[in-house]
């Protein structure tokens, strides 16, 4: 991702390492919603995604001084936010009786919020989809296809190989496919659910 | 050959499915209708996933952050001056999970105390920002008695005297948590105490009845922060101390756990996925306070 705006990233870091008092309150403005929005589509919970984010937040300004530059700055602010809502989800894993990551929360996340079919209710459902999918898988696919970052730069965010990234995304997107074809132009949910045969091979 | 199936489709799309393998899906594709359908509404996941809004940050989240920030700015400015001075009882940001209700709430009541939060937090008051809550301190027992005079030298005559105070009226009241020791915000104090196996619990209670000495706390690194995190559960984090055990480094860790408290000490390559424990004791009902 290009750093934006001026003073640039990495600048507005230094300040802020060298002492001054508004630099990173400046950085972290200009990027945060795009930060929240990772925190809340990984953790599917907006208490959640609030206290990570300033996790991440008060995190990153103590440990700016740790910054090496070997990635943009907004990377090394993704990875910060993505490690700290992974490792929520990781601390929600063990205590048990969490309605996520199951098919009847879907349904009964997709039956609270209305008809499903409604193009309104696109977000709602997506987001109720989202959930779905294992934290690994989530967190690629935020950020490759709803945040638009390059799967070289979501490697980096996730401190992970390309390939990695892509096999999460891919498996990510085959799991999601059912869940979504509703939502995809005028094809009819019944049509879009194709039962797979096999292999390829 | 069969169909192609949609886990095989996705990765072939994401470009890994290469050589004799890619070049036989490609060929079946150009033959199966079927196949070409499932794999333009893999595509359509995609671009769907793509048109979906960014979400706006809620202004309470706004404010919270800028709240965090400004104390974070605040405490960094001036470590010096803020030692000592109770800042005020921490509205701590733990908030149970059970309760949903009273977390937004929270949220929403506390926002404009956000600062105060994360000051407390940072184990550290700030004497020079009056955020008009240290009155009904308690957790300025953080900064009690055994401080009180340290906080002279630190913080000045008038905030030793306001230390003063709060360690008279809370002279009996234990000093278990750095000031604002919360789940999101792992404080560690640096201590010299050489903790031993037998009569764990007693230490354990003698050590948290010393307030921790002004300057010698940190944040958790994330090795450590993950295994306090793994040991506490939900229970509330009551001190994380760097210790020796046996002679050799460790960190003692007390959550609150129902009635009474539960002490663990953490072995120097405890984390996340490896919760190293050397020994644990439970320490009964009121050992750090109400």
């Amino acid at each position: 991702m290009p750093d934006e705006g001026w003073p640039a990233d990495h600048e507005l870091l230094r300040r802020h390492v060298a002492g001054d008092a508004e630099a990173f309150g400046e950085l972290f403005r200009r990027h945060r919603d795009r930060l929240w929005a990772v925190a809340l589509r990984t953790l599917c919970d907006p208490d959640e995604a609030a206290d990570a984010l300033q996790d991440a937040m008060v995190s990153a300004f103590r440990r700016a001084g740790d910054f090496r530059g070997e990635s943009a700055v907004t990377t090394w602010l993704h990875r910060i936010v993505v490690n700290a809502s992974l490792d929520r989800l990781r601390r929600r894993a063990a205590r048990p009786a969490l309605p996520t990551g199951d098919e009847q929360a879907f349904e009964a996340l997709v039956a609270q919020d209305g008809d499903p079919a409604r193009a309104s209710d696109t977000r709602m459902d997506v987001d109720a989809a989202l959930r779905l999918l294992p934290p690994q898988q989530r967190a690629a696919l935020v950020l490759v296809d709803m945040l638009g970052f390059s799967v070289a730069d979501a490697a980096a965010i996730l401190d992970t190989s390309p390939g990695t990234v892509k096999s999460r995304c891919a498996r990510a997107r085959a799991r999601l496919l059912p869940h979504l074809a509703h939502l995809q132009g005028n094809r009819s949910a019944s049509e879009s659910v194709s039962p797979a045969q096999g292999g390829e091979t | 050959m069969t169909h192609l199936d949609t886990d095989v489709l996705a990765e072939f799309r994401a470009g890994l499915i290469t050589g004799r393998r890619g070049a036989r899906i490609t060929a079946h594709l150009a033959g199966c209708d079927r196949c070409t359908a499932l794999d333009d509404r893999l595509a359509g996941v995609s671009v769907l996933l793509a048109s979906v809004p960014a979400p706006a940050m809620p202004d309470s989240v706004t404010q919270r952050l800028d709240a965090a920030l400004t104390a974070e700015v605040a405490r960094r400015d001036s470590p010096e001056r803020a030692r000592g001075d109770g800042a005020g009882e921490s509205p701590t940001p733990r908030r149970p999970r059970e309760n949903r209700g009273f977390r937004l709430l929270a949220l929403r009541v506390l926002a404009p105390a956000a600062a105060v939060v994360v000051l407390a937090a940072g184990g550290y008051g700030l004497s020079r920002i009056n955020f008009g809550s240290s009155t009904s301190s308690t957790a300025s027992t953080a900064g009690g008695a055994a401080t009180a005079g340290g906080a002279a030298t630190a913080g000045g005559a008038a905030t030793a005297a306001s230390s003063a105070k709060s360690a008279t009226r809370h002279a009996n009241a234990p000093a278990a948590a750095p000031a604002g020791i919360t789940p999101g915000n792992i404080v560690v104090v640096t201590s010299n105490r050489n903790l031993s196996r037998a009569d764990l619990a007693q230490q354990v209670r003698a050590a948290l009845l010393v307030p921790p000495a002004p300057g010698s706390t940190e944040t958790a690194r994330a090795q450590l922060r993950g295994c306090v995190l793994g040991l506490i559960g939900d229970h509330p984090p009551q001190r994380v101390e760097s210790v020796r055990f046996e002679g050799r480094p460790a960190t003692l860790v007390v959550a609150r756990t129902g009635q009474g408290d539960t002490a663990w000490i953490a072995a120097p390559d405890c984390s996340a996925t490896n919760l190293h424990v050397l020994d644990k004791t439970s320490l009964p009902s009121g050992i750090s306070g109400p």
